[in-house]
């Protein structure tokens, strides 16, 4: 039997939605079925992992029991003492499978035992509970709802990223009528918006122009010096890059409207990131709960912990730093490539340059008006448009293989 | 709160019945315009062949099918395709096959269209190569899989030993899923197709064809446009003589940069480099006496004369040069097209046009194994008489034994 896959086909929806059936009517009348939930979750995550992917199945139930167990011991550890090398050995422990997952493409073609769909996600769900434990602003974890929160179905597979006490407080109680009405609107509207995205628009790109630029691309490999610049080139970074959005935002409309339905309003991931003014813009508009993941967890840690050393004695060159480590580590993040790293150091020397423009800006008064942010706009896109050409991995295809 | 819920839910409620309206219900799709016809008719894309709305619309307007595999898209200027369109003959070409579609894919394939044939004329092209000891090569069976057409033919009127082996066929080709797969399972074991799984077909049957109706008009123009382009460099009028001189010039003009009298296109792109001195000798062991495929063959056999189609059947040769530099033997070769013509000659089917010997002449194939310039010439003056003047009713006399593993394994002399 082929495996289920989140969100692929019709099917997985129309079983979804009438799973869900009791839970809405149950939530209309205040009530929230959390066992029945669970049981949902649980029926759905084996169909997920049954068949051709029970290795990954094993691996996933591997993984969560790890995470339980840091989670807990670090829960109860945390009451008696808070040393710092108990905090650092917790979270390595943590992201030490993502890291092997990662890193095992590197030395072999064979992808690591340990992988399995979704867990780059669920890692950030399990570190961000530790980070919270460790400056208390978290105390008490509840192993059920931990695994609850992990293994949230609506999500499980690619996030929208969410945070345990934010996720805590909508499962814990259960919306008013009124405030759950909108919810389900809300739903709606994201359901069929992500259909659009991701099954007309999304498959209009990625499925029939794609594959057919890619080829006239790799037709004229031989132009510009042999690095293969040709306009077909140009028309595959802008067919790809509004690919990868409408093909990304429409799952993550799909996971916030599925969370929507079952009571839980799961944050956004994207808030129309064309229209971004500068760099620094466009990261607060694309993939939203990860970049809002890589900024409190790496960028700002980074930076006290910079100043508290007094590494540097400016304060550009301390966030410039933060920057790049951030960046850096959302390139390996994707992948241990050269394109995923390249990817993160542009970004990284993107946002530098856009900070050093600004500054500059402020000093000489330069003229800002609906002009100057249009121009703005075009060139922010137009940067973004060649990030992912570099993401895409194209290039290595076109270069090297 | 009703309301609420109702102004929430309504109009996703109404999208959903629309959609289902939509697939399921019988919709009349409006006729095909006579020029995306003859656009698609020619096109060789996969949606034309693994569907059944253009094809069958083709044939009910002059158009008949060519059925053959990947030497249907050598479209020079000789090719069936461009005499008909340049002359205004009084048929047209429907071009059905691709790389890869044997016997079993042009039968599991067309199953509406050879109803829809009854009385009339095809023309087949029947390729040695077909006759591996393998047969049918489950992927391309899979790439030119049509659910729409193996549904059709479930629903039909099955039983017999040909509808059995059919089944067995398929099924062995491994990528049949879900109803059909069953029901596959059901013919193969002689058991008949009712009940519950009979509405499922029927129901998935018509959700394939208004998908078809819907999505399945989208044909590429790209042949068209070669065929007008052939077309444009021959004679104004239909002459032999003028065109067999033109053949032999165009063929030596496309093939003067190698000694096989390929064309240069296909071998600086195909030959190129070191893949020729690794191709030296590598067909010594081809064999094509035994093989599945005389038993696949034989399925469309069966459908040809239980519909009384009149079928021309063409046996391509192989380049001569290439043969023997890559070892092909010529015995071996001459065994099969017996076995073949064997096949069809003792149960009626008499128009077989055997070019097997003539792959020593110039400029006769375009490449290895496809016919060209003055092949396609050569074809042309058999085809053209037999689709343009009235044939004799064929007296088909079908045997059994031909779905025999015997028969299958058996040499011809």
């Amino acid at each position: 039997m082929s495996a289920f896959q989140p969100y692929a086909n019709p099917r997985y929806f129309v079983m979804l939605l009438v799973a869900l059936v009791p839970l809405i009517i149950g939530l209309l009348r205040g009530r929230r079925h959390r066992n029945y939930e669970t049981l949902v979750s649980l029926v759905f995550i084996v169909l997920i992992f049954a068949g051709g992917k029970w290795h990954e199945g094993v691996a996933l139930i591997g993984y969560v029991l790890w995470q339980l167990l840091l989670v807990m011991g670090y829960t109860r550890y945390r009451h008696k003492a808070n040393r710092t090398g108990a905090y650092w050995t917790v979270i390595l422990a943590s992201i030490a499978p993502l890291v092997v997952v990662k890193v095992t493409p590197v030395f072999t073609v064979h992808p690591s035992l340990l992988d399995f769909l979704g867990m780059s996600y669920l890692t950030f769900k399990s570190v961000q509970t530790l980070i919270e434990l460790r400056d208390g602003t978290l105390q008490q974890v509840d192993p059920l709802f931990f695994l609850r929160f992990l293994l949230f179905l609506p999500t499980i597979s690619s996030g929208p990223i969410d945070r345990y006490r934010r996720f805590a407080k909508d499962y814990n109680t259960v919306p008013t009528r009124e405030h759950y009405l909108d919810l389900l609107q809300s739903a709606v509207h994201k359901l069929f918006l992500g259909f659009a995205y991701k099954f007309v628009i999304g498959y209009f790109l990625g499925t029939l122009l794609l594959p057919k630029v890619a080829h006239s691309a790799l037709v004229h490999h031989h132009l510009g010096g042999g690095l293969g610049i040709s306009w077909a080139l140009v028309a595959y970074m802008y067919v790809y890059s509004l690919y990868l959005f409408f093909d990304f935002a429409g799952y993550s409309l799909f996971a916030v409207s599925l969370s929507q339905l079952m009571g839980i309003d799961t944050p956004q991931n994207f808030n129309q990131p064309f229209k971004a003014k500068n760099i620094k813009d466009f990261w607060n508009r694309w993939h939203m709960s990860l970049s809002f993941w890589f900024r409190d967890f790496i960028f700002m840690r980074v930076t006290f912990a910079l100043m508290k050393h007094r590494v540097f004695k400016n304060r550009i060159h301390v966030a410039q730093t933060a920057y790049l480590i951030n960046f850096l580590v959302m390139g390996f993040w994707h992948g241990v490539t050269w394109y995923y790293i390249v990817y993160g150091l542009f970004h990284a020397g993107a946002i530098i340059v856009n900070d050093m423009w600004l500054r500059y800006k402020k000093r000489h008064h330069l003229p800002h008006n609906r002009v100057t942010t249009a121009l703005a706009m075009v060139i922010t896109f137009n940067v973004v448009c060649f990030s992912f050409l570099i993401f895409s991995g194209f290039l290595n295809t076109l270069w090297f293989k | 709160m009703k309301k609420r819920l109702w102004w929430i839910f309504g109009p996703a409620l109404c999208a959903g019945l629309i959609v289902l309206g939509l697939v399921v219900v019988p919709v009349h799709f409006s006729t095909v315009k006579s020029h995306s016809l003859a656009t698609a008719a020619v096109s060789l894309k996969k949606n034309v062949l693994v569907g059944e709305r253009l094809k069958d619309e083709a044939v009910q307007r002059d158009y008949v099918p060519f059925m053959g595999s990947s030497e249907l898209s050598r479209l020079d200027a000789f090719h069936p395709s461009v005499l008909a369109q340049k002359y205004h003959r009084p048929y047209q070409t429907l071009l059905l096959g691709g790389p890869g579609t044997q016997s079993l894919v042009q039968y599991a394939d067309n199953q509406s269209l050879l109803q829809q044939l009854r009385g009339r004329k095809v023309v087949f092209i029947i390729s040695p190569q077909w006759f591996t000891p393998q047969g049918q090569q489950p992927d391309a069976f899979a790439y030119y899989y049509s659910p729409l057409q193996t549904t059709r033919w479930l629903l039909g009127k099955r039983g017999g030993l040909a509808d059995r082996y059919a089944a067995r066929r398929l099924l062995q080709m491994g990528n049949t899923k879900g109803g059909v797969h069953q029901a596959l399972m059901n013919v193969a074991a002689g058991q008949p197709v009712q009940g519950l799984l009979r509405t499922r077909l029927q129901i998935s049957l018509q959700i394939l064809q208004n998908e078809e109706g819907l999505f399945g008009r989208h044909t590429s123009a790209k042949n068209q446009a070669k065929i007008m382009q052939s077309a444009a460099k021959l004679p104004f009028k239909d002459n032999q003589h003028q065109l067999a001189t033109l053949a032999r010039n165009m063929g030596a003009q496309a093939t003067n940069g190698n000694q096989f009298g390929i064309r240069n296109h296909f071998f600086d792109k195909r030959l190129g480099g070191d893949k020729l001195s690794d191709l030296k000798g590598a067909q010594a062991k081809f064999d094509y006496r035994r093989s599945p495929e005389y038993s696949d063959f034989q399925l469309l056999l069966t459908a040809f004369a239980k519909n009384h189609v009149q079928v021309q059947f063409v046996i391509p040769p192989v380049n001569q040069k290439w043969a023997t530099y890559t070892g092909l033997r010529s015995g071996m070769m001459t065994q099969t097209v017996a076995k073949i013509k064997t096949q069809l000659h003792q149960q009626g089917f008499m128009h077989v046009l055997d070019l097997s010997r003539d792959g020593n002449q110039p400029y006769f194939m375009e490449d290895t194994i496809h016919l060209g310039w003055r092949g396609w010439l050569k074809v042309d003056q058999t085809v053209k008489p037999f689709l343009e003047q009235r044939q004799a009713p064929p007296q088909y006399r079908l045997n059994d034994q031909y779905f025999t593993k015997t028969w299958q394994q058996k040499l011809i002399h």
